[in-house]
């Protein structure tokens, strides 16, 4: 509670509030998003403790109806797992492509990683045409489709990000500096491709 | 000068107020009913003790609070000594409480180890909640009583001898509770599979105790209510010996073949018409099918006076009721299980 | 005192007044609505409990249905707590975290906006239901199966859970605001450990709302598909488990419930040193006990779930008497702040002490509810709703109230009438101890919550009709707050920009402050930056205040 010399010249006590605000660390955006991610962790905590307890509570054996066949991975799941983890890179190309200011080299990544995320909707869409089950066919379905469900949602809602940066980095928004919006949507991305793999495991591995 | 008349006068009036508090607190108004199973008693000392453990912690605290109103009240402008901290108090204030935490969680593991215990040979009664009544299933004695929301069931049982209650539920959630045993226990559908709930306790007093459904389990939730009666085991085989004569059904009423015949569906707790037409001074038939998972019943009645009361027909079973002549007029029939608009309606004979 | 010439707004640029405050994404502003809309909310549900409150005055079915009756309480807990105190308390953090922490803002603004914007909607969905065939009527726990189409085939239910989703989406985007707002934009010299206390259990308690409400929303989803796509979480007939839903629910609602109270401890934990002048004592056990009680909120869920015979018990009867220490922590802190201070009882600081000292009943109620076996006789009576009356509202609402006291010259620069003050505090007061106190008896004597009627030989009729009695008490004394408030701002005393005197940065700017808040910042040395300006030689003890203090305007 040591009382220093104010400053000169402002009032007793008082200095004057300078714009010395320093950004220092990572971008507010930044910050708001981590945390976001933070949030959506925790959502999808909350469903994946739903698939594990349904499954530990369940009699007889876990999986698809009966009728229906059992989960193939190698038609569409295996597939589109690999381009969503790949679409997860061409986005840290883009990044560090940014961070180095090759805005061309951006806006090429971007577009490869919003088209490599339509293709994964696309498999994913198939894939459910495909299962011969449904949401409401006992709680195996119900727990793939939420699950799932909730995943596509995501990687949409990712999609929708992609393409706004597109478009701003098409009207050369970005640049090394100045690329707060690229380091957040990466993020993200990262984000619902980490979930993919934990989701891909839990239901087609660890049945 | 002052502070010092303050100092004793908050003394002479905590000297008051504590012993006052302490009565009012242990005088009654915080005491559970009377404990009347070996195992209520157990927990009706432990509540004792956390009770007593409470009112420490309340009466110091709220001492403290009450002595610096009146020691610290402001009186001039002089700053009080800034103290920031203490670390010695902080721990000693920290251990306190962790210490009686301890105490309080020793003595309700212990507890619970004695009140959860299994018996070697208790008399199993199946109880069966659903919306909004109980069933008793005396699985050893072949006896089965069923309530309604106006006519609750009795559970008549032997003291002194271990009970073992089966806790089973097709429907929601209810909750079996007999405030004098100092426990409930959740009815739940658990997926088909897992093992049910079970409760146990041994009787130690006769008498007769209320008990109701502790979980809310909708409309009539309020309405879930029953009786314990305990007895010496003479007079509870005496009581089960007059239960099981008095369970028999009336005597069906005949009713000449090709007779005037009605019908009601129950589905989605709500029967499908809200108007019935009999002929008046003929006996006649009426069916229910009951298309719900949990059982109904029809009764039909005028004013306070039951005239006919069905048996209860459990869920997804159809029953052919065979009704008395009834005088022409118009009656109301009702659910007595759900006695909610949907499931009332009026009957007319003519 | 020093900082205040405000820059002449530009008022060519401004909008009509109706249309600046609708699209606004002034913190303050904000702040305001967001109090405004609880109040707002907390009459609407206080009516309703009165409702609860007629119906169980004597034995038998006066003035509802078991249906109406049903709904009644569903909807006066829902909106109490998701309406009411989260988010008046969010509105008064809204409004003081920026200027404690000398920011010019929220980190981000618009979402701030949007974030408040979200629960008028969301309320009214939830309160829409009963336009649409009744509202949702299965508590405000919805337990399922009770909640699952068959047993619960209104429409309400579904708007229920809708509001419920928005209102807790607001509050996640509120919570993402208030973290990077606290690290973002504090202010030099700010550092973490000389935030005021209020900022720090806003902080915590943000954290929180981060990582529980997330779940809720989850649950709320697969009640929904449950309900309405065929789904079977919680179906056992379709193999799944009505259980579940409780552990979800309660993973998220015992964290609520330190959402609702910490916010206003840290209220308490202002308004206290100010009034006994003296600074908070163990400022930094104060921070990491409220960081113990943030922690260990979540490992103590199943303590609502004792009774359903499927949950470990010895683990969570510990854990939770365990939450004692550190809130016990809190409590003697306090108490050593008041203890040799110079108290002065002005409305907030009575609220503040009104608060500790019924807090302090709704914990150790809630310490003899930890213990399992006593809760198999508790859970679900009377006793639990005093507990949470008692922690709800001898807790957040004298919280709130206490600090609508203390805030209300630094919105508006007029302090409410004291004497007003008072007299809404001690009828409140006694009214709140009539209307809760015999509920414990009522509890203990084994009558259930939740049930529109009870018999009259239960022995209950009594208690039932003092709490009754109390519950009006407690609407009468909202009145003279009511015509306190209103005659405050057509009419009231103005009183400069620090008038209790006290210690934290929002007080270093004009009342109400400008936009961006500041113009100039006192520099930040100690959690009482504004005190140390006041006082430049504190630790002498008997120094008088009045030559060192600068004139009041
Ligand atoms: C603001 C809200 C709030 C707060 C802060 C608390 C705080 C606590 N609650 Fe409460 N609780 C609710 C809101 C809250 N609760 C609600 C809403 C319900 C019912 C939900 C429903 O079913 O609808 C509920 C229900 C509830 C139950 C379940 C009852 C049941 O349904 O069977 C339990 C059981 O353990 C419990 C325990 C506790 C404990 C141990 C604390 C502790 O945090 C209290 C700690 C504080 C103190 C103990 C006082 C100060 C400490 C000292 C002075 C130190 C010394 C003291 C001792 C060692 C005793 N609460
Ligand atoms: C913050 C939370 C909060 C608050 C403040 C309150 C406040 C009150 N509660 Fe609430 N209550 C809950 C949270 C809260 N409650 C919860 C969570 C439940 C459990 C629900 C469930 O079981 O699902 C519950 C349940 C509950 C019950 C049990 C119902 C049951 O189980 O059957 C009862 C019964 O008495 C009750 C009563 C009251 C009363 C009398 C007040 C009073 O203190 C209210 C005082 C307020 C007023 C009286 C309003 C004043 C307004 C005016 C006077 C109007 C003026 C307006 C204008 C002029 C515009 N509450
Ligand atoms: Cu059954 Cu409540
Ligand atoms: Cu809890």
């Amino acid at each position: 509670m040591s009382a220093e010399t104010p400053a000169a010249g402002a009032p007793a006590g008082v200095r004057p509030l300078v714009a010395e605000r320093r950004e220092a660390g990572m971008p507010t955006p930044l910050v708001g998003m981590l945390l976001f991610i933070a949030s959506e962790v925790m959502f999808f905590g909350g469903l994946f403790a739903a698939y594990f307890n349904s499954r530990a509570t369940h009699q007889g054996p876990w999986g698809p109806p009966h009728p229906a066949p059992e989960l193939e991975i190698l038609p569409v799941a295996l597939p589109i797992t690999i381009i969503l983890i790949a679409s997860s890179f061409t986005m840290q190309f883009g990044v560090w492509a940014i961070r180095r200011g090759d805005t061309r080299k951006l806006k090429l990544w971007t577009a490869v990683t919003l088209l490599l995320g339509v293709v994964f909707l696309i498999g994913q869409l198939y894939d459910y045409s495909q299962l011969g089950f449904g949401i409401s066919d006992g709680i195996f379905g119900t727990t793939f489709y939420t699950l799932t469900g909730f995943h596509g949602a995501h990687v949409f809602g990712g999609a929708v990000g992609l393409t706004i940066l597109l478009a701003r980095s098409l009207q050369g928004q970005f640049s090394a500096r100045n690329h707060v919006a690229v380091e957040a949507i990466s993020m993200y991305w990262h984000f619902v491709d980490v979930v993919w793999i934990a989701l891909f495991t839990t239901l087609y591995f660890l049945r | 000068m002052r502070r010092f008349a303050a100092g004793t006068r908050v003394r002479s009036v905590l000297r008051v107020a504590v012993p006052l508090v302490l009565i009012f607190l242990l005088g009654g108004c915080l005491m559970p009913p009377t404990p009347e199973t070996t195992q209520a008693r157990d927990v009706f000392n432990l509540y004792i003790l956390v009770l007593a453990l409470g009112a420490v912690v309340f009466v110091a605290v709220e001492g403290m609070i009450v002595y610096s109103i009146f020691r610290y009240r402001r009186r001039d402008d002089r700053l009080p000594r800034q103290i920031h901290g203490n670390t010695v108090v902080e721990i000693i204030w920290t251990a306190i409480p962790t210490v009686i935490v301890l105490v309080l969680f020793t003595f309700s593991t212990l507890t619970l180890a004695r009140t959860e215990a299994k018996a070697q040979n208790p008399l199993t009664i199946e109880v069966d909640g659903f919306q909004w009544q109980w069933t008793f299933r005396y699985l050893d004695a072949n006896y089965t009583v069923t309530g309604t929301p106006t006519n609750p069931p009795v559970m008549g049982l032997p003291v002194n001898q271990p009970i073992r209650l089966i806790l089973k539920s097709n429907d929601v959630i209810h909750s079996f509770y007999v405030p004098h045993f100092l426990v409930k226990r959740d009815v739940i559908p658990f997926p088909p599979g897992q093992p049910l709930n079970q409760l146990e306790f041994t009787v130690t007093d006769e008498g007769t105790y209320a008990g109701q459904c502790a979980e809310f389990c909708g409309d009539l939730h309020a309405r879930m209510t029953f009786t314990v009666q305990a007895m010496s085991n003479a007079k509870y085989q005496q009581w089960l010996a007059d239960a099981k004569a008095g369970k028999s059904p009336p005597p069906a009423a005949s009713v000449a073949p090709g007779a005037a015949e009605a019908k009601l569906v129950a589905k989605g707790i709500a029967f499908d018409q809200q108007k019935l037409e009999v002929p008046a001074n003929q006996a006649f038939s009426l069916t229910l099918d009951n298309q719900d998972t949990v059982q109904h019943n029809v009764s039909i009645s005028k004013g306070q006076q039951v005239l006919f009361r069905g048996e209860l027909v459990a869920g997804g079973k159809s029953m052919k009721y065979q009704v008395p002549a009834l005088p022409p007029g118009d009656y109301v029939f009702q659910c007595d299980v759900h006695p909610i608009p949907a499931m009332t309606g009026a009957i007319t004979a003519k | 005192m020093a900082t205040t010439t405000l820059s002449p707004r530009a008022e060519s640029y401004r909008r009509s007044w109706v249309l600046d405050w609708l699209t606004t994404v002034d913190h303050k502003k904000i702040g305001v609505l967001y109090i405004l809309n609880s109040f707002l909310f907390f009459f609407a549900a206080g009516i309703l409990a009165l409702v609860l409150r007629s119906e169980l005055a004597v034995p038998g079915l006066q003035f509802l249905d078991e249906r109406t009756y049903n709904e009644a309480f569903t909807m006066h807990g829902t909106i109490m707590i998701f309406l009411f105190v989260v988010p008046v308390l969010a509105g008064f953090a809204n409004y003081i975290v920026p200027l404690q922490i000398g920011a010019p803002d929220m980190a981000f603004p618009r979402i701030n906006a949007l974030s408040f914007w979200l629960l008028p909607l969301g309320g009214l969905l939830i309160f829409s239901g009963y336009l649409f065939g009744g509202a949702a009527a299965e508590g405000w726990t919805s337990y399922n199966p009770l909640s699952n189409k068959t047993y619960a085939p209104g429409v309400g239910t579904d708007l229920w859970i809708i509001g419920l989703s928005l209102v807790g989406t607001a509050s996640i985007l509120g919570a993402v605001n208030f973290i990077a707002t606290i690290f973002k934009m504090r202010a030099p010299g700010m550092t973490l450990f000389r935030m005021p206390i209020f900022v720090w259990t806003v902080l915590v308690t943000a954290t929180l709302i981060l990582l529980a409400t997330p779940v809720l929303t989850a649950g709320l989803i697969m009640l929904f598909i449950d309900r309405n796509y065929g789904g079977s979480f919680f179906e056992p007939a379709a193999g799944g488990n009505p259980i579940l839903w409780q552990h979800i629910f309660w993973f998220f609602g015992h964290p609520e419930v330190y959402i609702v109270i910490l916010p206003a401890m840290g209220v308490v934990s202002e308004i206290l040193p100010v009034f006994s002048r003296k600074p908070l004592f163990g400022y930094k056990a104060f921070v990491f006990a409220t960081i113990g009680i943030g922690l260990l909120s979540f490992s103590v869920w199943a303590h609502h779930m004792f009774t359903t015979g499927v949950v470990f018990l010895p683990f969570f009867t510990f854990m939770t008497a365990l939450i004692a220490v550190p809130t016990g922590v809190k409590m003697f802190n306090w108490l050593a702040t008041m203890w040799r201070g110079a108290l002065v009882f002005t409305t907030p600081m009575l609220f503040a002490i009104g608060f500790i000292s019924m807090f302090l009943i709704g914990g150790i109620s809630g310490v003899v509810l930890a213990s399992a076996p006593i809760d198999f006789h508790l859970q679900d009576t009377y006793f639990v709703v005093a507990h949470l009356h008692y922690v709800f509202f001898g807790g957040s609402v004298f919280g709130v109230f206490a600090a609508t006291y203390f805030w209300f010259p630094k919105m508006t620069g007029r302090r409410l009438n004291e004497r007003l003050g008072k007299i809404h505090f001690w009828l409140h007061f006694i009214g709140f101890n009539l209307a809760f106190f015999p509920m414990h008896s009522l509890g203990i004597l084994g009558m259930p919550r939740r049930i529109a009627d009870y018999s009259p030989n239960a022995g209950w009729t009594i208690y039932n009709l003092i709490s009754t009695f109390g519950a009006f008490v407690i609407a009468i004394s909202i009145v003279p707050f009511l015509i306190n408030v209103v005659a405050t701002l057509i009419n009231g005393e103005r009183v400069g920009d620090d008038p209790w005197e006290a210690n934290t940065l929002e007080w270093a700017t004009t009342s109400p402050p400008p936009p961006y808040n500041f113009d100039r910042l006192p520099p930040v040395r100690s959690e009482r930056p504004v005190f140390d300006l006041r006082h430049r030689h504190v630790d002498e003890p008997g120094h008088a205040i009045v030559a060192e203090t600068e004139a009041q305007p």
